[in-house]
């Protein structure tokens, strides 16, 4: 029974106690439903809002913890919230691209590929860190200007070199190996069924994925081998690095008797469940194996040591090359992004680093000489590892190299390459196919060639 | 009327829904394919046919095809075969058959992402449980993933254990609508189990089969999920069709148009392929 009220004149909207009726509800309802979405995205009603959107792709538990607890103690200071969405590594551009699609682009995003940053920087969706950059000292081939501003501010080097376990070292008496004989002989003590021995050597993902393009290229870079020119002409399959590459995949080829059956199937979790579980003696990657090892099982741990990618005849030594950043987006929120990040990087970086103390090598050479970054455990745990971590950055006979940062300056045209596989294939080419390893060098050149002219 | 405006209402709602969910998606591949850009969010660059004609100028394009081609032609094959002789077997009354029954359609209801996750354990190299009865039998393991043909024979075999449950559903469903009369008659008249196979079940089945080959031939011919997630691939692109073609060139080679071209031409293959068995088998003919 509905009857007229001074306020609803019409009799339809209101009942006679002044609730309203069903009808004036769920058009109510959905008229905010129809206006919310473009309300919410207004730009100005987001920057009313004070928060910071923050796409962090360092999802343990523990980096997780570290940036909430950063974000919490940021809002406590100056009432700026920073919201904290986090996602796997391997996900963060699509996921970036697509908040920028939908008219809601994150403020602040975690990178892990100069390309992606590239093409950020190109279509003007991130803004030049300059004057954060410009505050400290960096270490090298970890900034990557474009066209003289830097986009990204990179907090850890993510270098790949090798694990191995030095209680099975001590016990045969071997030495840390300084060439490729060396690697070969070492692997061979260590290898089969008697004591002190394990199943297999060693294990390098030869298939088509990130983790053969992060891991398998060490001793690669190391024998001196390019692939671009300063005029991004394909090098490798010069008279000068043909002969290194070949040697390289010779190298491969022999290795793969110490390996686990079928390394085309290898993939993250076998460099990492293969080692904790006593199949293989050494594996490449970063310190994020001995991170989780000595949480989860701390004795075993601290029989890990590391040692850099070996050349052929012991001259050069390298790294694969590994890298994650922040960028800050073009948005109503940039200013207070920025502030946000600066106040990060003095107040809780090295915090947030510890997080990973081994996995998260810093970039910046201040926090080597910080109190506050030496005073973690760590650094008496695996001292050996740390001062390797820093013989890196100053040692001019270690390369840091990989694919996607090959090539004179910042460039599209190594991502593709690397995103090709076509390094991955020509490890294949010669291990699976049985190619001559000249043969496979050649192949793969001229596929780089026709990548980078598409 | 009141109630024929519900009816308005609830129509153009759905029309709406499938315009946006559907036709929308569908208008913006075919204009990604007609622009040049290196991701999603680039400016685009207007280009015509450019990325058509690149595309069908690549030779990885008409390999990938031709392997689209076998690896859904035989996965279709073995999953009708398979899928109407477990139905036979499944139409049967014996004790436990619900039990029996649920168990077959296991496969189907597992997502793909475990059944791929699993078999990729089970394959293994070194602790897989196919490595160790290897090993029993005197081999050192299945290389599975390093050989091309092995690859493309795994993921078509893992695919026709995922998906021939659909089939023997379908099929099964389809048995228990056929008059028992007439293989009874067929009996009376001294039709032995192979005659009254060819000559009543499967006619019988026509049109399910009709539905159920067409169904799976799209799905099988756009499959991206099963061998990405077992291959990505590889070895060596021995496994790579046209839908894995079309990602990577998307968003691994930073072509977002040549991309979207891939996936235009081969709904166009498709679209095709399908006016011509509608014409060869038309759904409402009954034989």
């Amino acid at each position: 029974m509905v009857k007229k009220s001074p306020l609803d004149p019409t009799g339809q909207g209101f009942r006679v106690n002044g609730s309203p009726s069903r009808r004036s509800v769920i058009k109510g309802v959905g008229a905010a439903a129809a206006v919310a979405p473009f309300a919410l995205s207004a730009p100005a009603v987001l920057a009313a809002d004070k928060t910071v959107r923050f796409l962090n792709a360092e999802p343990s538990v523990d980096s997780v913890r570290a940036m909430r607890f950063a974000a919490a103690q940021y809002e406590k200071e100056t009432g700026i919230k920073v919201q904290m969405d986090s996602v796997p590594g391997g996900k963060a551009f699509e996921k970036l691209q697509a908040s920028i699609q939908s008219g809601r682009p994150y403020d602040i995003a975690t990178l892990s590929f100069v390309g992606d940053v590239l093409l950020l920087a190109n279509e003007k969706k991130i803004v030049p860190l300059n004057s954060i950059i410009s505050k400290y000292d960096w270490g090298p081939r970890i900034l990557f200007p474009m066209q003289g501003d830097n986009y990204w501010y990179p907090y850890d080097y993510n270098l790949c070199w090798i694990n191995y376990r030095k209680d099975l070292y001590a016990a045969k008496s071997l030495r840390e190996p300084g060439n490729w004989d060396g690697m070969m002989g070492n692997l061979a003590a260590l290898t089969g069924d008697g004591e002190n021995q394990l199943r297999h050597g060693i294990v390098h993902p030869i298939g088509s994925n990130g983790a053969a393009n992060y891991t398998a290229f060490g001793y690669m870079w190391a024998n001196g081998v390019k692939l671009f020119d300063d005029d991004w002409n394909v090098v490798l399959d010069s008279p000068d690095i043909l002969p290194k590459a070949a040697e390289y995949l010779d190298f491969m080829a022999d290795l793969t008797q110490y390996m686990p059956p079928s390394p085309m199937q290898s993939d993250w979790a076998n460099l990492v469940g293969d080692f904790q579980g006593g199949i293989i003696s050494h594996t490449p990657g970063t310190g994020r194996l001995i991170d989780q090892m000595g949480l989860t099982m701390p004795e075993k741990a601290k029989q890990v040591s590391s040692f850099l990618f070996p050349s052929k005849d012991g001259k050069k030594f390298a790294v694969n090359h590994g890298y994650d950043g922040w960028v800050v987006l073009d948005t109503a929120m940039t200013d207070e992004a920025l502030k946000f990040l600066e106040w990060f990087s003095d107040e809780h970086l090295i915090n947030f680093l510890h997080s990973s103390p081994v996995h998260y090598q810093p970039t910046r050479l201040d926090i080597y000489e910080d109190p506050r970054w030496t005073s973690h455990p760590a650094f008496e745990t695996f001292a050996d590892i740390l001062a390797m971590q820093k013989r890196v950055l100053n040692d001019p006979d270690v390369i840091i190299r990989s694919i996607d940062t090959e090539g004179p300056e910042p460039d599209v045209r190594a991502g593709k390459v690397f995103r090709s596989y076509a390094l991955p294939e020509m490890i294949q080419d010669r291990v699976l196919n049985g190619t001559s390893a000249t043969d496979s060098v050649r192949t793969a050149a001229e596929k780089i060639r026709k990548i980078i002219a598409a | 009327m009141p109630s024929d405006r519900i009816i308005y209402i609830i129509f153009f709602l759905a029309l709406g829904l499938t315009a946006l969910l559907v036709l929308y998606p569908a208008y913006y591949a075919l204009e990604l394919s007609f622009q040049h850009r290196e991701s999603l969010i680039s400016e685009p660059e207007w280009v015509w046919f450019q990325n058509y004609a690149r595309v069908l100028a690549m030779p990885d394009f008409w390999a990938a095809l031709g392997r689209g081609v076998i690896f859904a032609g035989l996965t279709i094959l073995l999953q009708i075969v398979l899928g109407i002789g477990f139905a036979l077997l499944l139409a049967r009354e014996f004790p436990g058959m619900p039990v029996i029954r649920g168990i077959a359609v296991l496969p189907y209801l597992l997502p793909t992402v475990v059944v791929a996750l699993t078999f990729r354990w089970m394959l293994d190299g070194s602790v897989g449980i196919f490595s160790k009865a290897a090993q029993l039998l005197g081999y050192d393991y299945l290389p599975w993933g390093d050989d091309p043909y092995m690859a493309m024979i795994t993921v078509i075999l893992i695919s026709v254990w995922i998906w021939t449950p659909f089939v023997t559903l379908t099929c099964l469903a389809g048995l228990q609508s056929i008059p028992e009369d007439i293989y009874e008659a067929a009996r009376i008249d001294g039709a032995g189990p192979w005659q009254r196979f060819w000559h009543i079940t499967l006619p019988q089945l026509r049109s399910v089969l009709l539905v159920v080959l067409l169904l799976r031939a799209i799905w099988m011919f756009n499959k991206f999920d099963i061998v990405w997630l077992m291959t990505r691939g590889g070895p060596q692109q021995a496994t790579e069709q046209l839908p894995i073609f079309s990602y990577r060139q998307a968003f691994e080679m930073y072509d977002v148009g040549a991309g979207a071209a891939v996936s235009a031409i081969s709904f166009v293959i498709l679209s095709v392929l399908i006016l011509i068995y509608f014409r060869l088998f038309p759904l409402d003919r009954k034989d």
